[in-house]
């Protein structure tokens, strides 16, 4: 039970790590490739606040969120806006991976290399459920990430700016004659991709060391989980992701450690054979299937 | 009401349209004809900023115009209507048109203006719950037409609204746009089969490969015997 548990918290951390690569997808079909670097900043702050500053754990993670916003805005206007033009070519692979090295360094020279032992929620209290000790902070690790799928799923389609976001998604100059100021709109995806990116990084941090490495360690993870459930789909992110969790689970009762994140990434691979638009499909939002097939 | 002057338009090296100069006047209907790749809608997307001009000044109510934004020219009174129509194929019809309110952040004015567009187009209200995608091609025009009415621009402009429609809607777009015309709307027309068009237009502007060759009258324009041949078929028979 207790592994389930883990599991599952592991799985819906992934599945917002892949539903932030997915926010910025579905608006501009760009994959940020500084993503990992991004999650990894928000567990850094995150401890950084919480240890050094001696901020209370909520304040922290609250403060690298805002950290998080302008890294965001800092990797679009730099890497995506300036260095790679989003509409006429794809410059931007090169310079989000580019951004990710610099981010990393930067993390290295910052934090220094150590991992750092990361507090749990509420001193890692446990309480006694199913027979099992599950830890609070386990719990909240899902219902926040629950919570975020269904307040993103609910802003995204019902609100003006959701309808927005859709509009852009479909086709930016369309949207900007509609009064729709669509860079801005951009931006802000970026920013809340960040902000997402930044709850998920602090949360996971915990179970796996805080460091500057989370980037690959953690972040690769979030790809994994984007592409087995369909990139830019917020119910394939879950799905993704939590299938991510419960796989790292099983896998890892029977393989040593070394060799357990080769065996997920094999069967990952095996299931974007399979099934190359991942397990619901990539959703460019108003493009439905049409872009799994492209891939 | 706006005015062109020298507008000098390109992608990359390739200059689309060389030092153009127009004008459309308060409450007028203005024509602009061509054939395909005259760089009229080159013109059009230029006038809302879509694109930016390489040289050459637009003034819109005697303000300068040139380097303002999409969103800021819907903000004074300009909405085109774009080549195409350009629904939202997976939006609803009812959030097609609330999307071509986005700047209106009144929702008492949002809905006046909406039972307003309801009055207009019934077949827009039957169909309110329906995705965009789904409608007809005269459906759609008139979602794109009501779409922009929005936000009660003082000036319209249509990029080739009989595309790919069957005539007679097509002679139903064309009332409409008179109606809206005569609601002291000032509408700006670019056409390819332009009979219709040139019709209810008070004046005209025909253009070839980026250049203003003819204007005049609506009237003048139609029954000039190089256009006629070249843009409306068998005009002089009727």
């Amino acid at each position: 039970m207790q592994e389930l548990i883990f599991a599952l918290a592991n799985g819906s951390m992934y599945a917002l790590m892949a539903l932030a690569i997915g926010i910025i997808y579905s608006t501009t079909r760009i994959i940020n490739f500084a993503h990992g670097s991004v999650i990894m900043i928000g567990a850094m702050t995150s401890y950084w606040f919480i240890s050094t500053v001696q901020m209370n754990y909520i304040l922290a993670i609250l403060s690298a969120i805002v950290i998080n916003i302008l890294l965001s805005i800092l990797i679009y206007k730099t890497a995506v806006e300036k260095l790679g033009d989003l509409t006429n070519n794809s410059s931007w692979i090169v310079t989000l991976f580019g951004a990710s090295i610099i981010i990393d360094n930067i993390a290295r020279m910052i934090f220094g290399t150590e991992p750092k032992a990361f507090p749990f929620l509420f001193n890692g209290m446990d309480i006694r459920m199913f027979g099992a000790n599950i830890m609070v902070h386990e719990i909240l690790m899902i219902v926040i990430a629950i919570s975020i799928g269904i307040a993103y799923q609910f802003v995204i389609q019902k609100t003006s700016f959701g309808r927005a976001v859709r509009a852009v998604s479909y086709k930016p100059d369309t949207a900007r004659i509609m009064g729709i100021r669509s860079n801005v709109v951009v931006l802000t995806c970026f920013a809340i991709s960040g902000g997402v990116a930044a709850i998920a990084g602090a949360l996971i941090a915990p179970l796996t060391f805080a460091s500057y490495t989370m980037t690959y360690a953690v972040g690769i993870k979030a790809f994994a989980a984007a592409l087995i459930g369909g990139l830019g789909n917020t119910k394939g992110a879950f799905i993704g992701g939590i299938a991510l969790g419960l796989l790292e689970g099983f896998v890892g009762l029977m393989i040593p450690g070394g060799l357990k994140d080769a065996v997920i990434f094999l069967i990952m691979i095996f299931v974007i054979i399979v099934l190359p638009g991942g397990i619901l499909g990539a959703k460019i939002f108003n493009k439905g299937n049409i872009a799994a097939e492209k891939i | 009401m706006l005015q062109v002057k020298n507008l000098t338009v390109g992608y990359g090296k390739t200059e689309v349209v060389h030092n153009i100069s127009f004008h459309v006047e308060r409450g007028e209907i203005v024509t602009v004809l061509g054939a395909n790749g005259a760089g009229k809608s080159t013109i059009l997307n230029t006038v809302v900023a879509l694109h930016k001009a390489k040289s050459g000044s637009i003034s819109f109510d005697g303000k300068d115009i040139t380097n303002d934004r999409p969103d800021q020219l819907v903000r004074k009174g300009i909405r085109i209507v774009p080549e195409g129509r350009q629904i939202f194929p997976q939006h609803s019809v009812m959030e097609n048109i609330l999307l071509g309110a986005h700047i209106v952040k009144d929702q008492k004015k949002i809905n006046a203006q909406m039972q307003s567009i309801f009055a207009r187009f019934p077949r827009l209200e039957e169909r309110k719950d329906q995705l965009g995608g789904t409608l007809s091609g005269g459906e759609q025009q008139m979602l794109a037409i009501a779409r922009a009415l929005m936000t009660e621009p003082s000036f319209l402009i249509l990029d080739e609204p009989s595309l790919g429609l069957a005539p007679i809607i097509v002679t139903e777009v064309f009332d409409l746009l008179k109606q809206i015309n005569d609601s002291g709307v000032t509408v700006l027309l670019v056409e390819q089969m332009a009979n219709s068009a040139l019709k209810i237009s008070d004046r005209a502007y025909v253009i070839e490969t980026g250049n203003i060759v003819l204007e005049g009258t609506g009237e003048e324009i139609r029954t000039n015997p190089d256009v006629a041949k070249a843009y409306l078929g068998n005009v002089q028979k009727m």
